[in-house]
């Protein structure tokens, strides 16, 4: 499991995703004197994963059929696997969903001469193998990318978004209405909800050191369910939102309903069912999830 | 017919070259874009204020520019100029981006070329030259890093940015962090001018080694920096002809004019052409239209460029010491921006919604950049992305078939030839998650 420098061998396959996982990874320098990177196609030529990794970190959803051949041949060179960011836990933000309108065209435009194949959907790649440590985000910050190589086990994070956020929610600014995804000048240290905005926050894993919701940004969910809302019907998560809005908003029921189901809310509110599709037992379980 | 496949490794995305040969001739050479994004179609049918949000997931490293194109794009749509304040933040954004772009390219991507390694991150078993490997590693992640702490600073996050919204940005940079931002460029400008010596260097001894800088074949050139201002937040688009005239300027909702952006049979990747001809976008394309740049050192390395490699130079490894003089003047300007005032004035005016057609324009790593939208009852009808990347294909294309036949004669294929379309790819930089189409 070691190198000839004695650092243990660590490596990155990426499926199908942006790079962005990989950048944020670049983004710590600390990896560089605990580890050995021996495979990452981004920074390093090498034609295969070694035998004897310790840790594969695996970024990007199931598109097509080489990547599920890829990620299968990881996993069964790798100790231990990570899932790494929203794509690799859910599809990620290309997941089409079943009624999309734009799904027919998109197939009849993913089929080329001598290049594999687009699937019909963009699967986690825990359909097709196991995982050891999942890593949500998109993508996770160098911190969090630190904690799963070096100290998974009994890490601190935030139970959900707003813990990280700092904004103060108030019992008396009840907005009427949906202010938008974004118009007018958002009031600092105001929770985000208290102005009309649709943040899911409250529902949401944190770690992330609140970085969107900070400076003005709604929460949108990248993170996924937290803890309590772990291999359950994804109606919960929804349940809570809107106990959430209800009590602190004047907002009428049905144009919540309608924000939570908006595509930009569904692209990662709809991936909170692949925290629940399993038949053989839970998969992500709190211990897993980092 | 014998095809020969590569595939590729430090570029961004999945791709692989492809080359046919019937009869010890090279029949065809094509560079294959391996995944399809499919963001165009993706976004059909969702309120237009959200695209901001959704687009910079085309691609983490490009993400910035996504989103101030995006951004732009809606700010025509509505009708509304932000203030200058904002402008600047988002220069300095920009900036940072090509900053963290440009190190990236130089010194993971293609420095390794001219190392004959793998990896910058591949340490030897030798004490003393792994010490130096492991130093050479580490300043190159904290010159990148640079434009990470700009990105965070000027964006909010340095992936996905998100601070750039309709109508300006959400806040200024205060002083104390400008300041501290300043100080570790100054630190590290020397450093980087140091690294952009050595990598300039080693590509001479390549070049020498080789005995050719790649296709040098004259081609027009595009990019929307200005002559004497090399703006990133741009607003029009030059095209210059073989012989170093200019052939053309446009605005971006002029783009379908000039450029012919088609789908490729043989690649998920976009192929695109000025009235037929074969274009190059990136830093060569920009550095050819630039008289000045504006800050000294990046102005020194200009004129030493200049009188190396002459005016327009056309080899394709010239791609690569560009991007050195870039990286220059990019940390040179951030500092030049954050000497300014960013804290005070207003950063975001207020809009209405309205229906319409929009485009944005920005000069990212890779070249000029346009989202292009139209907006229907408050939902995005259509959006097509008009990608930097695409603008190279042809020319990538032209240069892979050169260099495949350098290495492919009658007594065989010679090995080199798989480093060989390594460094040609990588001369271009291409990104494979927006160029797909």
């Amino acid at each position: 499991m070691e190198t000839s420098n004695g650092l243990p061998k660590f490596a990155v396959l990426q499926l199908s995703g942006c790079s962005g996982c990989e950048v944020s990874l670049l983004n710590s320098e600390e990896w560089i004197s605990n580890f050995q990177l021996v495979y990452m196609p981004l920074v390093v030529t090498a034609n295969k994963i070694p035998d004897d990794v310790e840790v594969l970190l695996v970024t990007g959803g199931v598109r097509t059929d080489e990547d599920i051949h890829n990620l299968c041949k990881g996993r069964s060179r790798a100790r231990k696997l990570i899932a790494v960011g929203t794509c690799a836990l859910s599809g990620g933000v290309v997941q089409f969903d079943e009624n999309h309108i734009a799904r027919e065209t998109f197939q009849k435009a993913s089929h080329r001469l001598r290049l594999p194949d687009m699937l019909p959907h963009a699967y986690p790649i825990d359909h097709f193998v196991d995982v050891d440590l999942y890593l949500p985000g998109c993508p996770p910050t160098p911190q969090l990318f630190m904690t799963a190589l070096k100290e998974p086990d009994g890490a601190q994070i935030a139970s959900i978004v707003c813990q990280e956020c700092g904004r103060q929610k108030l019992n008396d600014m009840r907005p009427t209405a949906i202010t938008g995804s974004r118009s007018g000048v958002v009031l600092p240290d105001i929770c985000l909800i208290n102005q009309g905005y649709v943040c899911v926050g409250t529902s949401t894993r944190g770690g992330c050191g609140a970085l969107c919701t900070r400076p003005g940004h709604a929460c949108v969910g990248c993170r996924g369910p937290a803890n309590p809302y772990l291999n359950k019907d994804p109606k919960f998560v929804l349940d809570n939102l809107r106990r959430v809005f209800s009590r602190m908003t004047d907002i009428p029921a049905e144009e919540i309903d309608a924000a939570l189901e908006s595509p930009w809310l569904s692209l990662f509110l709809g991936q909170f069912t692949d925290y629940t599709q399993e038949t053989d037992g839970p998969r992500r379980t709190k211990e897993k999830m980092l | 017919m014998t095809t020969i496949t590569y595939p590729l490794s430090r570029i961004e995305g999945h791709a692989r070259v492809v080359i046919d040969v019937y009869d010890n001739e090279v029949f065809r050479a094509d560079f294959q874009a391996m995944e399809m994004r499919g963001f165009s179609y993706y976004v059909k049918g969702i309120p237009a204020e959200q695209i901001t949000v959704i687009v910079p997931r085309i691609c983490g490293v490009c993400s910035t520019a996504h989103q101030v194109a995006s951004v732009k794009a809606l700010e025509d749509v509505f009708g509304i100029t932000p203030p200058p304040l904002a402008n600047d933040i988002r220069e300095v954004l920009l900036l940072g981006q090509l900053i963290q772009n440009q190190a990236t390219s130089l010194f993971i991507f293609t420095m390794p070329d001219r190392t004959n390694s793998n990896s910058l991150f591949e340490l030897s078993r030798n004490e003393a030259e792994r010490a130096k490997e492991f130093s050479l590693a580490q300043m190159a992640l904290r010159i990148r890093k640079i434009g990470t702490d700009l990105i965070s600073l000027a964006g909010g996050q340095f992936i996905h940015p998100i601070k750039t919204v309709i109508g300006g940005v959400t806040s200024g940079i205060p002083r104390e962090k400008a300041d501290q931002m300043i100080d570790t460029i100054n630190d590290l400008l020397p450093v980087a001018c140091e690294m952009v010596d050595i990598y300039w260097e080693l590509s001479m001894e390549m070049g020498d080694r080789i005995g050719s800088w790649g296709d040098d074949e004259p081609t027009h050139y595009l990019a929307s920096t200005e002559a004497n201002d090399y703006h990133l937040n741009s607003k029009r688009l030059r095209v210059m002809r073989p012989d170093g005239t200019e052939a053309q300027s446009f605005d971006p909702h002029e783009f379908e004019s000039y450029l012919q952006i088609a789908v490729n049979e043989y690649s998920y990747a976009g192929v695109s052409s000025y009235m037929g001809q074969i274009l190059r976008a990136n830093s060569l394309a920009r550095i050819n239209l630039a008289t000045t740049l504006g800050t000294p050192r990046a102005d020194a390395y200009l004129r030493r460029f200049v009188q190396t490699f002459g005016k327009p130079a056309h080899a394709i490894m010239f791609f690569d010491i560009c991007r050195g003089i870039e990286l220059v003047f990019a940390l040179e300007k951030a500092k030049q921006m954050l000497e300014r005032d960013l804290e005070h004035g207003e950063t975001e005016i207020g809009y209405t919604p309205k229906d319409g057609a929009g485009f944005g324009l920005v000069e990212a790593p890779r070249g000029p950049l346009i989202h292009h939208y139209e907006v229907e009852n408050g939902l995005i009808k259509s959006a097509d992305f008009v990608i930097p990347t695409v603008h190279n294909m042809l020319a990538i294309r032209r240069a892979l078939t050169v260099v495949a036949k350098r290495y492919v004669s009658a007594e065989g294929i010679n090995a080199e030839l798989e480093r060989a379309v390594g460094r040609v790819v990588r001369a271009f930089d291409p990104c494979i998650a927006c160029a797909t189409k």
